[in-house]
């Protein structure tokens, strides 16, 4: 997608404009959707009271996962002063932006009551782990915007307005403290995330201390990996280099590593709960897991093996390491997983529900779920929106330019 | 020689009076030392407060004189399913797939046929008020788990933390006319809004204005739920657990009794007769 220079602006090449074009076809398609499913409510969905959480919150879980990078980059450039990071601190914020903005857009068509979305911050239950992650991504929304605002009046838009960017010049000075609170708000609640589902002692599959921890570490390579993947797209159509080799392959190196003690933990998550003990409750659900659905084949085979071993050797053996296009497919591999593992774990909890009826008859094999067609549009259309969203970012906004130094 | 004094005059003169921006660290320090203070003490994260939070969700030993548990006698069961259309009609429950109160044929591991039928359990520790991000649901002091349809944001999340599917979601917005009802009793209660979920109430209307009119829950009719009342073999036991006279309390000193899956530490106050008690 070359640009063409015409008198100092850029003109649209004709890939890019039908590109924007179908994404707007989408998004406009989702709009009309979400109108149907808030007119009729949430029975336009395949969801029921056995399975009451099912695309849309794979949707937000994946969308909050994949924006870790925000968080991750912010701290590793700004707190932790890793200044070969800085170019991609921003792309970070820009996808964090667009990955929160795209949860909240599906978390508002998921409830019942969208016009009561502002009730856990009036109404509080400081038990509910759901009510400290609502305040957190409030918060850390909150936090992503003031990290963007800055770059917004970089852009030329602003080129008159003086004071305002004096302002915002201003503001990069509260920069680390911003790094500080949003990554205190995400190590919370991208972790709180997993406990959703890990302190519901009636699911016995969920229920176990370390769903925390896998959330956070498979945000964190998730996140990586999507902002760099992004980056490594964008610099391939603009024909330039934005990231260099060397930050590209640490990065890489990281996300790695990162994997790495994700696949530890699940490894022994494994073990511990199946191989090495045994709990009836879990082993009755696996048991029914594995015999009227796919989830135990897409589990190890998506997430563990195309999703986790894959990818580690990718990032982790220098030879595959220095190649630009096996690293792109295994950070491709990884931003699959991670919604992959979202929608496993939603969805393989909820399709088999725990047995309370004391006889042999009431016993509930598996229960299904697919979602409907205006499910799926409402996703594409926020997916679009998402998209958009970053292609009219990375072209007219200040993401990928150096920053003029102070 | 001049120019140093002036200098070290300069100096002295910082170090005696605090500058204009310690000043304002100092005082920005403090502000945030006081607010933070006052958020603590007194805001809603005090002691107090955050304790009150925890009554709601543990009624304490002795916060009232009654604690309401329910005994279904599955041996004396007949599976008429009275029950259950008792409560549809009284809950305004129209729909059949959104029962509070379910009805099914069973089997034990012997063989031997039984009716299953199940309320909501009312748990001591229950998941669904745990997880209830807006605190729609709570535990009242008696042990009814009640609820608010106005706080309810429909998330759902007590559905999912719900292990004996309990709770029930207006998908729809319920316009159909009640066919349960007048045959099986009239309406009592509001019916929900879509978007919202709802459950089993133990009939809480009816015990709490039985209690203000004198009457004994589990005794008097006007007082119990009605799926209690309608039970032609008197399979379904109502009480107070704190009065030893109770028919609940009765019931349970004649009668062994089970819980739900107690592994799952819900500690229900339903409790069951084992259906081949008295074969």
């Amino acid at each position: 997608m070359a640009d063409v220079s015409v008198g100092g602006r850029r003109r649209m090449s004709q890939a890019l404009l039908w590109w924007l074009l179908l994404l707007s076809a989408f998004f406009i398609a989702g709009l009309v959707a979400a109108v149907r499913v808030l007119i009729n409510g949430l029975q336009v969905t395949g969801l029921g009271d056995q399975v009451p959480w099912g695309l849309w919150i794979t949707h937000d879980l994946s969308a909050i996962a994949l924006g870790a990078g925000a968080f991750t980059f912010s701290a590793a450039v700004y707190l932790f002063r890793l200044e070969r990071l800085e170019p991609l601190a921003r792309p970070a914020v820009f996808v964090g932006f667009l990955g929160y903005t795209s949860a909240m857009l599906a978390l508002a068509l998921d409830i019942g009551r969208p016009d009561r979305f502002w009730h856990p911050l009036v109404y509080w239950n400081v038990h509910s782990v759901l009510w400290e992650i609502t305040w957190c991504v409030i918060l850390y929304s909150t936090v992503l915007v003031l990290e963007f605002v800055p770059v917004l009046i970089e852009s030329r838009w602003f080129d008159g307005w003086t004071r305002l960017r004096r302002l915002s010049h201003g503001m990069h000075k509260l920069t680390p403290f911003f790094a500080l609170f949003g990554m205190a708000l995400s190590l919370l609640h991208q972790s709180s995330l997993g406990a959703t589902y890990g302190v519901l002692s009636g699911r016995a599959i969920w229920f176990k201390p370390s769903m925390p921890i896998m959330f956070i570490l498979s945000a964190v390579a998730g996140g990586m990996s999507l902002t760099l993947l992004a980056t490594m797209i964008t610099g391939r159509l603009q024909g330039r280099r934005l990231v260099s080799l060397d930050v590209q392959r640490e990065i890489s190196r990281f996300i790695g590593y990162v994997l790495l003690a994700y696949l530890y933990i699940k490894l022994w998550d494994w073990a511990a709960t199946t191989y090495y003990s045994y709990n009836p409750g879990i082993a009755d659900a696996l048991a029914r897991l594995q015999v009227t659905t796919p989830y135990t084949l897409t589990f190890w085979w998506w997430e563990i093996v195309l999703g986790g071993v894959i990818p580690a050797a990718i990032m982790l053996y220098p030879p595959l390491r220095r190649d630009s296009q096996a690293v792109m497919i295994g950070l491709a591999l990884i931003v699959m997983a991670v919604v992959v593992n979202r929608w496993n774990v939603t969805l393989s909890g909820l399709v088999v529900p725990p047995e309370w009826s004391p006889g042999v008859l009431g016993s509930v094999v598996a229960v299904s779920y697919f979602p409907t067609g205006l499910e799926v549009l409402v996703s594409v259309g926020i997916l679009a929106y998402a998209l958009l969203g970053f292609t009219l970012g990375a072209r007219y906004l200040p993401i990928y330019k150096k920053r003029a130094s102070h | 020689m001049s120019e140093k004094s002036e200098k070290s005059k300069k100096k002295e003169k910082k170090s005696a009076l605090l500058n204009r921006r310690d000043f304002l660290k100092i005082a920005g320090v403090t502000g945030a030392a006081v607010l933070f203070t006052e958020v603590i003490t007194s805001g809603p994260l005090s002691a107090e407060a955050v304790q009150g939070i925890g009554a709601r969700l543990h009624a304490g030993e002795g916060a009232t004189d009654n604690e309401w548990h329910m005994i279904i006698d599955l041996a004396k069961c007949i599976g008429c399913n009275y029950c259950v259309w008792a409560c549809q009609a009284v809950n305004d429950v129209s729909d059949d797939s959104m029962r509070w109160n379910v009805g099914f044929p069973e089997r034990t591991e012997n063989g031997q046929d039984f009716y299953m039928t199940r309320p909501c359990l009312h748990c001591a520790e229950a998941p669904c008020v745990r997880v209830c991000p807006v605190g729609a649901t709570w535990i009242r002091p008696d042990g009814i788990v009640d609820m608010d349809y106005d706080l309810c944001i429909g998330c759902r999340y007590c559905q999912v933390a719900c292990p004996y599917d309990a709770r029930r979601f207006n998908w729809r917005e319920v316009v159909d006319d009640n066919r349960y009802a007048p045959t099986w009793g009239s309406s009592e209660v509001e019916r929900r809004a879509r978007g919202v979920v709802e459950k089993c109430t133990f009939c809480v209307h009816r015990v709490d204005r039985g209690l203000a009119q004198g009457l004994t829950p589990g005794v008097d009719p006007q007082a119990t739920p009605a799926c209690v009342n309608v039970c032609p073999v008197g399979a379904r036991i109502f009480g107070d657990a704190k009065d030893p006279d109770s028919p609940f309390s009765r019931y349970m000193k004649e009668n062994p009794t089970f819980r739900l899956r107690e592994d799952f530490g819900t500690e229900p106050k339903v409790h069951y007769v084992r259906p081949d008690r008295r074969v």
